[in-house]
């Protein structure tokens, strides 16, 4: 236990690295929104939950993540090159001229599933995905990740009640609860909160967990796999915009951006002395 | 031929056939029903999903059911279906290019009594600014039965505008109707119409005993250009009849593809005045009264077609006079 903590926590700390010196490389790119899902992702892709195939990114067998807050894909790019979906020196063109990607996410990089960047949509071809599996009677799980701020789009509540009815249990729903949109705190904004009791009310079952605690984390995701519910399941993993570089956590104005010059030195070596707010 | 069924029957009867040979065809539909459709739903438990009154919901679960390799029709009241959805439609199959029929009901005034809300007179326009998304405005019932055949090929994302009015057949059976276009009649000169407003046309023409004046059904958007090019060879003038506003439809179309080709042909349009608004569908009594009240009705069709055959003639004469 332990020791595949570390293992993933040494991980998510290369990623963030990886991905943060790829957008202040580009200039561009939602570093803080990537930042407080990378435990989540790395929970999913490192930690035995995702069926997936590297060398074969079309395998019909495999589990389809869907990354409908689709501003984090520097986080996703930084992991699929490195499980080796692509050439990790792509990264290094980023957002920048004859670059295969940029700042939204893309589906015809290999094994991205869905062009995302349009908010409440990528959950709504999840549970698509989730009913014509169960139609197909295959085995596969979906995964969606939805940003909170995402959930002020009603089509999110539309795809909801339709998931929790037809008892799509083969499909998880993760809300990266930041706490933070674009211009101020979600409870300040539009109060987002009680957000388990709003999503327990559509018909799901809900569980809140630290969303960059592996402990936390790891085992509801993997007792998920036997599917102990009738029903959907979401998780609301509570997380930090930003987290792991406290210079830039907490700051509305960090929202979709990536630090330049000063600030981006700032940026790693806060990153390398270890963010305050991580166990 | 006259008949009593709708393009909706015609169009779920023909669907029902295809998918008890097929268990991978779907209809997600938004509360709608339609005797076709419950015996679909009634016999095809396991393919039918019912979203409720969600629109942008049932375009994203047919777009995910189609990348599980499902044949998926989202199916509602066309201006919901389409005009609601823009942005999923956008994301989903004209930029992902996820290949899902899109079956509105109801075209132009079909829901006369209901108001503008109900009726659609936009979607051409709409529609066709994306790129991947072919759309079709239904003529008859074999055109409506065709399209649930083509819609399954997976060729990418497909509108099918079903009128809600029964229509006569104008179409043998085994049409072929990949081309986008065909000529209804033979003529000198062209009105090019889509989807009921064909039917207006050629009572009018007919009416008038006008046999220079030719029919073309351009029922499918974005125009096969080759193929209109084809059809409208050697004709004298155009005159486009649709039951939509007239920026950015049929019309609009026609004359794009003929500027784009450097083709002066001169084209007269009739449809809907823009100027206009929504004034006249609150006029009731029928769909005929609403489009008389917007210039679009078979009598004022029939005046549009004499002045511009007059004219035309007068200007053909006098070109003749000239060249002698």
């Amino acid at each position: 236990m332990e020791d595949r903590r570390e293992r993933l926590t040494s991980k998510a700390f290369a990623l963030r690295k990886r991905m943060l010196e790829m957008c202040i490389a580009a200039g561009k790119g939602h570093v803080t929104s990537s930042l407080s899902c990378m435990e989540i992702l790395v929970a999913l892709y490192y930690g035995n939950i995702l069926r997936h195939d590297p060398r074969n990114p079309q395998w019909e067998q495999r589990d389809r993540f869907i990354l409908s807050k689709g501003q984090a894909s520097p986080a996703l790019y930084t992991i699929l090159a490195d499980l080796g979906y692509f050439d990790a020196s792509l990264l290094e063109r980023f957002a920048r001229l004859n670059g295969r990607f940029a700042v939204h996410l893309q589906k015809d990089v290999p094994g991205v599933e869905i062009t995302a960047g349009s908010l409440g949509q990528g959950f709504g071809l999840a549970a698509g995905l989730a009913l014509g599996f169960q139609m197909n009677r295959t085995l596969q799980t979906v995964y969606c990740l939805i940003g909170d701020g995402e959930c002020y789009e009603g089509s999110i509540w539309e795809t909801a009640m339709f998931a929790a009815h037809n008892r799509l249990n083969n499909l998880v729903a993760i809300v990266d609860r930041n706490y933070l949109c674009v211009t101020d705190f979600t409870e300040k904004l539009v109060a987002l909160e009680p957000l388990d009791e709003k999503w327990r009310s559509f018909g799901f079952h809900v569980v809140r967990v630290d969303g960059h605690s592996f402990d936390a984390l790891l085992p509801v995701l993997h007792s998920l796999k036997s599917r102990p519910h009738p029903q959907p399941t979401a998780i609301i993993a509570d997380t930090i915009k930003g987290c792991g570089v406290d210079c830039i956590c907490y700051d509305p104005l960090w929202h979709g951006c990536a630090p330049r010059g000063e600030a981006a030195e700032e940026c790693l070596l806060a990153l390398e002395k270890g963010a305050s707010h991580v166990q | 031929m006259s008949n009593n069924m709708t393009q909706r029957d015609a169009f779920f009867e023909r669907l029902y056939d295809l998918a008890r040979e097929d268990r991978d065809v779907v209809i997600v539909a938004a509360d709608m029903s339609a005797p076709a459709l419950d015996k679909f739903r009634t016999d095809l438990p396991g393919q039918f999903v019912n979203v409720g009154i969600a629109e942008q919901n049932a375009i994203q679960i047919a777009s995910g059911l189609a990348l599980t390799g499902k044949k998926a029709f989202a199916y509602a009241i066309s201006p919901f279906i389409t005009l609601r959805c823009l942005e999923q439609i956008r994301v989903s199959n004209a930029i992902m290019g996820i290949p899902i029929a899109i079956v509105g009901m109801g075209t132009g005034f079909s829901y006369c009594s209901d108001g503008p809300t109900h009726h659609l007179i936009e979607d051409l326009a709409v529609m066709r600014a994306f790129p991947n998304i072919r759309i079709v405005n239904v003529t008859d019932n074999t055109m409506a039965r065709a399209m649930a055949d083509i819609a399954c090929n997976g060729r990418g994302a497909t509108y099918i505008r079903l009128d809600k009015d029964p229509h006569p057949d104008l179409y043998e059976p085994d049409t072929d109707f990949e081309e986008g276009v065909a000529k209804i009649l033979e003529g000198e000169r062209y009105v090019v119409s889509s989807g009921p407003m064909v039917h207006v046309v050629r009572e009018v023409i007919e009416s008038l005993d006008a046999d220079d004046v030719g029919l073309i059904d351009l029922h499918t958007l974005p125009i096969n250009v080759p193929a209109f090019l084809k059809q409208i060879e050697g004709a004298r003038g155009l005159l486009t009849v649709e039951e939509h506003f007239l920026p950015g439809g049929l019309g609009s179309a026609v004359l794009e593809v003929l500027c784009d080709h450097g083709l002066s042909m001169p084209v007269r349009r009739i449809g809907i005045d823009i100027a206009l608004g929504y004034t006249h569908c609150y006029k009731y009594g029928g769909r005929d009264v609403i489009r008389s009240h917007y210039g679009i009705d078979s009598q004022n069709i029939a005046a549009a077609i004499t002045t511009w055959r007059q004219k035309q003639t007068r200007a053909q004469e006098k070109e003749q006079w000239l060249v002698r």
